[in-house]
């Protein structure tokens, strides 16, 4: 079987700043799979690549066993979606009327939503629970809701493969377990699940698979509790972190030793 | 099943409060046309404006040629000009995701007043389908401005507003000054020159037929250039990322935002020159009505525009009466304030 994502030496760069180099790893169909690494190791970016946003320097991305430059982009739409970290809405839309826009890869320059993207749409709502703020602006939402207006839009485009940037952040506790749940929910409906994620303590329980990217970009695939080791992670995420020299020189007491 | 159902009622219920008012804002210009036709230094009534359009000159008298062949041409050039510069209006905040963008303060009223200039001094005597070199360079000269201004305020696919702002302004007194340079450098004060300097100001004056069949022209094919590209700005104000993620070619799509809203500003500017904030206020309007939707708001644009455009030159030719001011005037006693009002409201939402 072929697997759902490939990325087959993968290479990537920001004109001269390499971000991504030499990366290799698949997922299959129904994966539900959390992203982590250090901060600027190139999560988002390697998102972005399966997403189809940005192409890869070198090397190629694969949807469902086809390379990403052999498909339209319509296509690629409606394979996978990405629920971005950043989004920002400069006029006053409605939850719904940016919910619609996750229609747009089935849709031709002049025809309007037909039924079957509406009941995609409901769908989508009814999904991520958000089909009671239908009118409301999404300006105007607290930072939960927001995010699921998010999810909803990225379900809206019916992908098989859903990418999630960093979905939990800037919400609340009781806001990141109910998030994880509808991701749970969405995963059982069948859509595989690829979410770069900050807070490691969410992940077991609500991530069949793990995949870590490390500084020097290697990738590590695997269980859970394979990869949350205290070893693997400490040498990842650099941690105990190198002390600030003026602690030093006043011989302070690590933080994790006044605990 | 249930689903199905939300689904359809979703679709009904607004179409039945937009379709009214567009009967309705159809039902004020014809209004405001057979209003703004009667009144001017000789007073005609609405019965003689509707019984001097439905049979041309047939009806005889001094009042049906005043209405046929001076007012008519000048409503309906109100009309074109009004609708052009609204709906350019609502392109380029589309394009720049930002609700200050509009034909005068980005430029390229400008941009095409210079060029049509450069046409009008260069090539006086080019005829193309009717279409003379001032239009065409027009057209050229709105392109340009926008295309420079697009690459100097845009960082990262973002148009922070400051800089948008400062990049209009610099360009725009370039294009304004290099344009009064021609109305200089020809000595004999001649006709193209009084032309070019009620083009910086921005006058309706009375134009001749084939100058509003032209502009009717280029107007119409904007217009339907823009429909198929309403439903994009929809897609692509969620951020270009998001575009290119549900397979917007986003480039192209700017580019043809940029063709249409260059075509649209050159022909309102070929009729009227540079009249500012139109295009600021009158999108703004619609929206506070009918939310951000581009689909529903590009008729409405348009014919709001229209008719905000009819009113302002019916003002200007006769609050003076029996001289006239320039309809840029007007506009910019009006759009000024609005555009401060405007800006100091977006302040907090583009910060730099």
């Amino acid at each position: 079987m072929t697997p759902f994502l490939e990325l087959l030496n993968v290479s990537f760069s920001y004109e001269r700043n390499s971000v991504l180099e030499d990366l290799n790893f698949t997922m299959e169909q129904g994966e539900c799979a959390a992203l982590i690494g250090p901060n600027g190791v190139g999560k988002t970016t390697l998102l972005r690549l399966a997403a189809g946003i940005v192409a890869c320097s070198q090397g190629s991305v694969s949807l469902d066993g086809r390379k990403f430059d052999t498909l339209l982009r319509g296509e690629a739409a409606r394979m996978v979606a990405l629920v971005p970290q950043r989004f920002e809405v400069p006029f006053d839309f409605t939850v719904e009327q940016i919910v619609e826009q996750g229609r747009t890869p089935y849709l031709g320059l002049f025809s309007g939503l037909g039924r079957q993207d509406r009941i995609a749409v409901e769908r989508a709502l009814d999904l991520t629970a958000v089909t009671s703020l239908r009118k409301r602006v999404f300006n105007e939402l607290s930072g939960g809701e927001r995010q699921r207006v998010k999810i909803a839009l990225g379900l809206a485009q019916e992908p098989r493969l859903l990418l999630l940037d960093e979905p939990t952040q800037n919400l609340d506790l009781g806001r990141q377990l109910e998030l994880l749940d509808y991701i749970r929910v969405l995963n059982d409906e069948g859509v595989t699940i690829l979410a770069a994620m900050h807070d490691l303590q969410l992940i077991p329980g609500a991530f069949s698979s793990v995949l870590l990217l490390e500084p020097d970009h290697e990738i590590r695939k695997g269980d859970p509790q394979d990869i949350l080791q205290p070893e693997i992670l400490e040498r990842a995420f650099d941690c105990p972190p190198r002390r600030h020299p003026r602690l030093v020189a006043e011989n302070r007491v690590p933080l994790e030793k006044t605990r | 099943m249930e689903t199905e159902i939300a689904a359809k009622t979703a679709s009904g219920s607004s179409m039945r409060v937009y379709l009214p008012i567009v009967a309705f804002l159809l039902v004020v210009l014809a209004g405001v046309l057979v209003l703004s036709m009667g009144m001017g230094a000789t007073k005609i009534g609405a019965r003689k404006v509707l019984t001097s359009l439905l049979m041309g000159h047939g009806s005889g008298g001094t009042d049906s040629v005043i209405l046929i062949e001076i007012r008519l041409p000048r409503v309906l050039a109100s009309v074109l000009v009004g609708a052009a510069l609204s709906v350019a209006g609502l392109l380029f905040q589309g394009l720049f995701r930002n609700p200050m963008a509009d034909p005068y303060v980005i430029g390229s009223s400008g941009g095409a007043a210079l060029g049509a200039g450069i046409g009008l001094f260069l090539l006086p005597r080019f005829s193309f389908l009717g279409f003379g070199a001032a239009a065409a360079m027009a057209f050229v000269g709105s392109v340009a401005t926008i295309a420079l201004v697009y690459w100097l305020a845009r960082t990262n696919g973002r148009v922070p507003v400051v800089t948008l702002l400062l990049a209009g302004f610099a360009v725009s007194t370039m294009l304004s000054y290099s344009t009064y340079f021609l109305v200089v450098l020809d000595d004999n004060f001649g006709l193209r020159t009084r032309v070019l300097a009620s083009w910086l100001t921005g006058v309706i004056a009375v134009p001749r037929w084939s100058q509003v069949e032209v502009t009717a022209t280029m107007i119409g094919f904007g217009l339907i250039f823009c429909y198929p590209l309403a439903r994009r700005l929809n897609t692509l104000a969620l951020g270009d990322d998001y575009a290119r993620q549900v397979g917007v070619h986003v480039e192209k799509t700017h580019l043809a935002i940029i063709l249409a809203g260059s075509l649209l500003t050159a022909a309102a500017v070929s009729l009227g020159g540079i009249i500012s904030f139109v295009g600021l206020i009158v999108p703004h309007m619609a929206r506070l009505v009918l939310g951000p939707d581009h689909v529903r708001l590009l008729p409405v644009t348009a014919i709001t525009g229209a008719i905000f455009l009819v009113l302002a030159d019916t003002l200007a030719r006769t609050v003076l009466a029996p001289s006239e001011i320039p309809v840029g005037l007007i506009t910019a006693f009006i759009g000024g304030p609005f555009f401060l009002y405007l800006l100091r409201r977006t302040r907090r939402e583009y910060t730099l």
